[in-house]
């Protein structure tokens, strides 16, 4: 009779064992489709200050997509609105797909490998994809480029797509269901859990955190796989831009850059007005000038930019260190070197 | 001669074109030419939508001959015609423009408006050559003359008005040559006695890019009949009418667009050197003119 009991309780806490054990999996199945910020917000985290206020008449998911893909959209009159910015859209500097493998740093070379995969660019500004999840902008050297207007867009995402707006695609201040439009479709294009690279120990964690009181741990290990803000750091051009001559990159990789990047804004005037194609009369080009000290130097225009002057707006934003690093460069004066022997 | 115009036909044949050029335009070939005129010649280039084109042309005096020489500074002192305007991009297929020139011929104070249409882009491995068309439509703004044998007597409005149509192909052979051939018919509604009112003619426009921001240009437009043709003897001693020739250097730095050139004609736009064209090369009635091509985003 007690075997008969102790078989019974056994069976009875197997039972109950399997069907937590399955709940446990169908919830991890669960979390990976859940956005993060919703996962951070079940488990205590403050809300980010960011949300869209949809109540704005005019603002529409629809219409910031329409706002980040082509710079206008239909304002709550039922007209067209005028254009954001006459020289670029979001997606002249930002891609609105992921285009980081490992959202927890930053890693030129493997974003490179990995929008090449994609294929999509590869371009200065980090991707809005998961930009929603971020809590500092226009971080570390842009300061130096922006001054104090950078204070109020460091903390604060509608102070920063105003600053994007205005000073980088050198157009005009959102309108209230504008901003809010673009945080919409912005809040479409956050990070989901599956995003991350979590092992499903990290996910049990997570499912199991308010059932065992560690919140606070599934809160710090969903928030250390990505970055609450991209580093940004200017560097200058080699002090002797004829260095390692003649350059010994990989050309291959430089091609990629050439393709995916300068390409993107050059070719057929797309964004410039400097023409760019894979002509070798291009490919020459750049490579006798890459190492001179004028406007058509690769070095120049990569860690320099130009400026925008008036009537001549449109302008090309530098690359930081973390977007492109001293090998890529290398890389790409070995692909126009090769490309044009 | 009647000639009847088939507006149905004419519409059929640019419907298709557009309808094909959507079709296969995919890929297409970029900078056939730099700019959207070479010389005096509309190319078969189009600026891009929302793109603004601001234009300065201008062509001095005679560079030699009677007129030319040290006593002008070899034309520099003079100004044979100057053109400003601007073009804009409505879509990547169409363009309109309005500019003002002097004008060298009897027609004074010229006004333009131009509508440039984009039909079939030359596309790699697919369509060998780009196709658009030009329309100018010019008034004559000058005063009226008091001599009514006069070209601007202008007895009616409509004598102020004159029309140039042109249909242009171009393809770029390599990444360092592209050529233009053209047909293009031009109207004046007033004519000096004995002219004819429809003027048709040929182009051909020649570009060789020599660095990535240098290049050699050259174009000529070869009226085909009336006294302007040099088959119904033009350039005889009996008639004093000259092929326009002209060539020239192209600089592009990227924004701008700089033309240095050289040509015999006087006027800068189709229906003003087409039908006035009297200065001889062989005579050195050319002249330096330069053209500065300046685009803005709208």
């Amino acid at each position: 009779m007690r075997r008969k009991y102790i078989i019974g309780l056994v069976l009875l806490g197997v039972v109950l064992w399997s069907g937590y054990r399955f709940s446990v999996i169908e919830e991890v199945a669960k979390l990976k489709d859940r956005p993060v910020a919703e996962v951070l917000e079940s488990l205590g985290d403050n809300p980010l200050p960011h949300q869209a206020d949809l109540s704005v008449p005019g603002a529409s998911i629809e219409n910031g997509r329409d706002l980040v893909l082509y710079g206008s959209a239909f304002g709550p009159d039922g007209r067209m609105g005028k254009r954001i910015s006459r020289h670029f859209v979001c997606t002249a500097c930002h891609n609105v797909e992921r285009d980081e493998p490992d959202l927890s740093q930053t890693n030129p070379l493997a974003r490179l490998d990995y929008v090449a995969q994609k294929g999509l660019p590869y371009l200065q500004g980090s991707a809005l994809y998961g930009i929603v999840n971020r809590t500092s902008f226009y971080n570390g050297d842009y300061f130096k480029k922006y001054g104090d207007l950078v204070t109020k867009a460091r903390h604060n995402l509608r102070e920063a797509i105003q600053l994007c707006a205005t000073e980088c695609s050198q157009g005009r201040w959102l309108e209230d269901w504008e901003l809010e439009s673009v945080l919409a479709y912005l809040w479409t294009i956050g990070l989901k859990m599956d995003d991350l690279k979590l092992s499903e120990e990290e996910y049990q964690l997570i499912a199991e955190a308010k059932s065992s009181g560690q919140q606070t741990k599934a809160i710090q290990t969903i928030k250390s796989k990505y970055l609450s803000g991209m580093p940004a750091t200017f560097v200058d051009p080699p002090e002797d831009r004829r260095r390692n001559e003649p350059p010994s990159g990989n050309a291959s990789r430089g091609k990629m850059i050439y393709e995916l990047s300068c390409l993107h804004c050059h070719k057929d005037r797309r964004y410039s007005f400097f023409l760019l194609d894979s002509s070798q009369l291009s490919l020459q080009f750049l490579d006798k000038h890459f190492s001179k000290y004028d406007r058509y130097s690769v070095y120049q225009v990569v860690r320099y930019g130009t400026s925008p002057m008036p009537w001549k707006r449109a302008y090309m934003p530098q690359y930081t260190l973390e977007k492109m690093n001293e090998q890529m460069l290398e890389d790409l004066r070995t692909f126009l070197r090769q490309a044009t022997m | 001669m009647i000639y009847r115009i088939d507006m149905k036909g004419i519409f059929s044949v640019i419907f298709t074109l557009v309808a094909f050029s959507v079709l296969r335009g995919q890929n297409p070939v970029s900078g056939i030419f730099s700019d959207r005129w070479v010389i005096n010649s509309p190319s078969v280039e189009l600026l891009p939508a929302r793109k603004l084109d601001a234009r300065i042309v201008h062509r001095f005096g005679d560079f030699a001959g009677s007129g030319g020489g040290w006593k002008s500074f070899y034309g520099l002192e003079n100004a044979a015609d100057v053109a400003f305007g601007f073009e804009y991009g409505v879509s990547n297929r169409l363009n309109i423009g309005l500019s003002r020139t002097k004008g060298a011929g009897p027609m004074k104070q010229l006004i333009h408006g131009v509508l440039k249409l984009n039909f079939l882009r030359q596309t790699k491995g697919q369509m060998p050559l780009t196709l658009s068309g030009f329309g100018m439509a010019t008034l004559s703004t000058g005063e009226r003359s008091s001599d009514p044998s006069s070209v601007n007597y202008f007895e009616k409005f409509a004598h102020r008005m004159a029309f140039h149509v042109s249909l242009m192909g171009a393809r770029k052979f390599s990444e360092r040559f592209s050529m233009q051939l053209s047909a293009g018919l031009t109207h004046r509604n007033a004519v000096p006695a004995g002219d004819e009112n429809n003027l048709i003619n040929t182009g051909l426009v020649l570009r060789l890019q020599a660095t990535k921001t240098l290049a050699i240009i050259g174009d000529v437009a070869l009226p085909l009949n009336g006294k302007q043709s040099p088959f119904n003897g033009a350039n005889s001693p009996l008639n004093d009418y000259k092929t326009p020739l002209g060539f020239g250097l192209e600089f592009n730095t990227g924004g701008h667009v700089f033309q240095l050139n050289f040509t015999n004609s006087s006027g800068i736009m189709p229906t003003d050197y087409l039908p006035y064209t009297r200065s001889d090369w062989a005579e050195g009635q050319f002249r330096i003119g330069f053209t500065i091509s300046r685009l803005f985003n709208l």
